[in-house]
């Protein structure tokens, strides 16, 4: 299984129609990870996380373009603006449950979005983040869309085996406790607002992570990233992967990315289908089409 | 700064959040009594607009008369909607129908969208309120003034309805406890439905009288979709009056952002929402209780 992972990951940009396409499914798969971890494992919907992706985009492609630093430091401080953003708005927002944690972290999503649109000066406003660099790594030179590929794709691993960890330990299984019985939880003496705002500041590392990848590869930052529509497409990738499972999120982004481009280059009707996909994945699908099918084909 | 200007800024702040309060009534009623976060909502009010269109200008029909039919033709896709597939997702947690509706929401606009197509259509304030009104400080639009008594007369006869009628107080009762009003032999889940057309039905009229005001294309839902949320919110969701008083101050917020600090204005609308949410977590009126 994990030979056909490896072998399938290193010869996809040859497999997409076009190569930065596999860049992308690889980044979106990234930022999945992290968003499976709050809402698959910890059970919280986030209906703003495009806020992370999109620091951590503006983050990595500010200081690429003025500090020129390398390209690892530049997501790095993609990373951490993401997640230093994460902490505050995090905690605000789990102070409510439920519905009332989605629309809040929405919120705070949006008025990001407001803050970069009307920053132009340092955001571009709608126009988007121009002329990010890639710096060369050492003497490998990022140029080639391919050799981002295989960088892109290190980082992906490095996520995956992050991913699993997190979520094979204690503390994974504590987040696990909190989605299925918070009450419970608390009474045994677990604080579930330090997990759940934990969880939320890692998957903010993830998507901050995916977000400065994603200004490396398109050496811009479009204010999309920021969008209403991000955040309502990684929740779409989770749920359609399968929610609470890893690779489910994984397979869902890459799935859904390759869908929309084959879609959109010959009809334009991508929400229309989007919005179908939705529907029909709550209402019927609500497993996710991924981990069904692993049950069903892997029945022991 | 001249008095004058600031008391007109102060009333078109009320205009705006006239708007902003009949924006925010369908959403209320259906999330207090289903607990159904709406995003079809954006979407809702759009059909409403595009139904105004399509009776105004397509249908030469009166203005009035849309007010009447487009409420009612929204309302009835809200039931549709409601029976068909909101209705089976009430056992699941919450955000199941949250991300039901926000797929319904795409899938309706882009319908518009490939109907009308993606520009969008002119609409001009009907004819018999046209013109302005010399209000010794400022002069007035009529239309403006028309907004605030339409959004007048509706929140006060939703909250009139709600509070003072029988099937009010069955609704009520569906809200705090829907499992006993069942057991009290009350069809809760035709009341459901009914609410949800309710709701639909004011997203509707909120479009029928945005449309002469707002650009009416497929995605103008979107420009209102979050701050009225926030106006939601901050209210608490669930309470009317509470979306009265935030609508109005959110109104009043943003028209007064514009004047001293542009930049900022939308923004500060969040940074409101943050301020109520870190003193008062349940919004100005909400009920403790509500949550999940």
């Amino acid at each position: 299984m994990i030979l056909v992972a490896g072998l399938f990951l290193l010869l996809l940009p040859f497999l997409t129609p076009y190569k930065s396409l596999a860049s992308q499914m690889l980044i979106f798969a990234i930022f999945a990870i992290g968003y499976d971890i709050v809402f698959g494992f910890t059970g919280l919907l986030s209906f703003g996380h495009a806020a992370y992706f999109g620091l951590g985009a503006y983050g990595a492609g500010l200081s690429l373009i003025h500090l020129s630093v390398p390209a690892v430091v530049a997501l790095l401080i993609g990373i951490l603006i993401s997640v230093l953003a994460a902490l505050p708005i995090g905690y605000l927002s789990i102070r409510r449950r439920g519905i009332y944690f989605a629309m809040t972290t929405m919120a705070f999503a949006q008025m990001l979005y407001f803050i970069a649109f009307k920053w132009r000066a340092l955001t571009g406003g709608d126009d988007g983040l121009h002329g990010v660099p890639r710096p060369p790594l050492g003497p490998i030179d990022l140029g080639s869309e391919v050799t981002l590929y295989y960088f892109i794709l290190f980082f992906f691993i490095l996520s995956v085996v992050l991913g699993i960890r997190i979520i094979h330990s204690p503390f994974g299984k504590t987040l696990e406790c909190l989605r299925e019985n918070e009450q419970r939880a608390r009474s045994i003496g677990y604080n579930p607002t330090k997990f759940k705002l934990i969880s939320f500041a890692l998957s903010a590392f993830f998507a901050g992570l995916a977000g400065g990848l994603y200004a490396l590869l398109q050496n811009f930052v479009p204010l999309f990233s920021l969008h209403l529509d991000t955040s309502g497409d990684i929740v779409l990738m989770t749920l359609i992967g399968g929610k609470g499972t890893l690779y489910g999120p994984i397979l869902g982004a890459m799935a859904l990315l390759f869908l929309k481009d084959l879609l959109t280059s010959h009809i334009n009707i991508w929400p229309l289908f989007l919005g179908l996909l939705f529907v029909i994945s709550v209402m019927t699908f609500r497993k996710g089409v991924f981990k069904e099918l692993k049950e069903k084909l892997f029945k022991s | 700064m001249d008095y004058y200007f600031i008391l007109a800024q102060l009333f078109n702040g009320l205009i705006l959040g006239s708007l902003y309060v009949l924006l925010s009534l369908g959403l209320t009623v259906i999330f207090g009594t289903l607990g159904v976060v709406n995003f079809t909502h954006g979407a809702l009010y759009m059909l409403g607009a595009y139904a105004t269109y399509t009776v105004v200008t397509l249908l030469h029909l009166h203005f009035l008369l849309a007010i009447l039919i487009c409420p009612i033709l929204v309302g009835l896709i809200g039931i549709l909607l409601e029976k068909f597939l909101i209705s089976k997702l009430y056992r699941l947690p919450h955000f199941y129908n949250l991300l039901l509706t926000f797929g319904i929401m795409f899938f309706i606009q882009d319908a518009i969208k490939i109907i009308y197509g993606p520009e969008g259509e002119p609409f001009n304030i009907p004819s018999f309120v046209r013109g302005s009104v010399n209000l010794g400080f400022m002069l007035l639009p009529k239309y403006r003034l028309f907004i605030i008594g339409m959004t007048g007369v509706l929140a006060s006869g939703v909250w009139l309805f709600i509070d003072k009628t029988k099937l009010g107080a069955i609704i009520r009762a569906g809200t705090d406890d829907s499992e006993m009003a069942d057991a009290l032999g009350i069809n809760i889940s035709r009341t459901f439905t009914l609410v949800f057309g309710m709701g639909a039905a004011l997203s509707g009229i909120a479009g029928v009288i945005a449309a002469p005001i707002q650009d009416v294309q497929p995605l103008m839902g979107m420009n209102f979709l979050v701050e009225t949320f926030v106006v939601v919110i901050v209210g608490g969701m669930g309470s009317i009056r509470g979306s009265i008083l935030a609508g109005l101050i959110v109104g009043e917020l943003v028209t007064l952002g514009i004047i001293f600090w542009p930049p900022l204005s939308t923004t500060l609308i969040y940074i409101f929402m943050a301020i109520v949410l870190i003193i008062r977590p349940r919004g100005l009126m909400g009920r403790a209780a509500f949550f999940e």
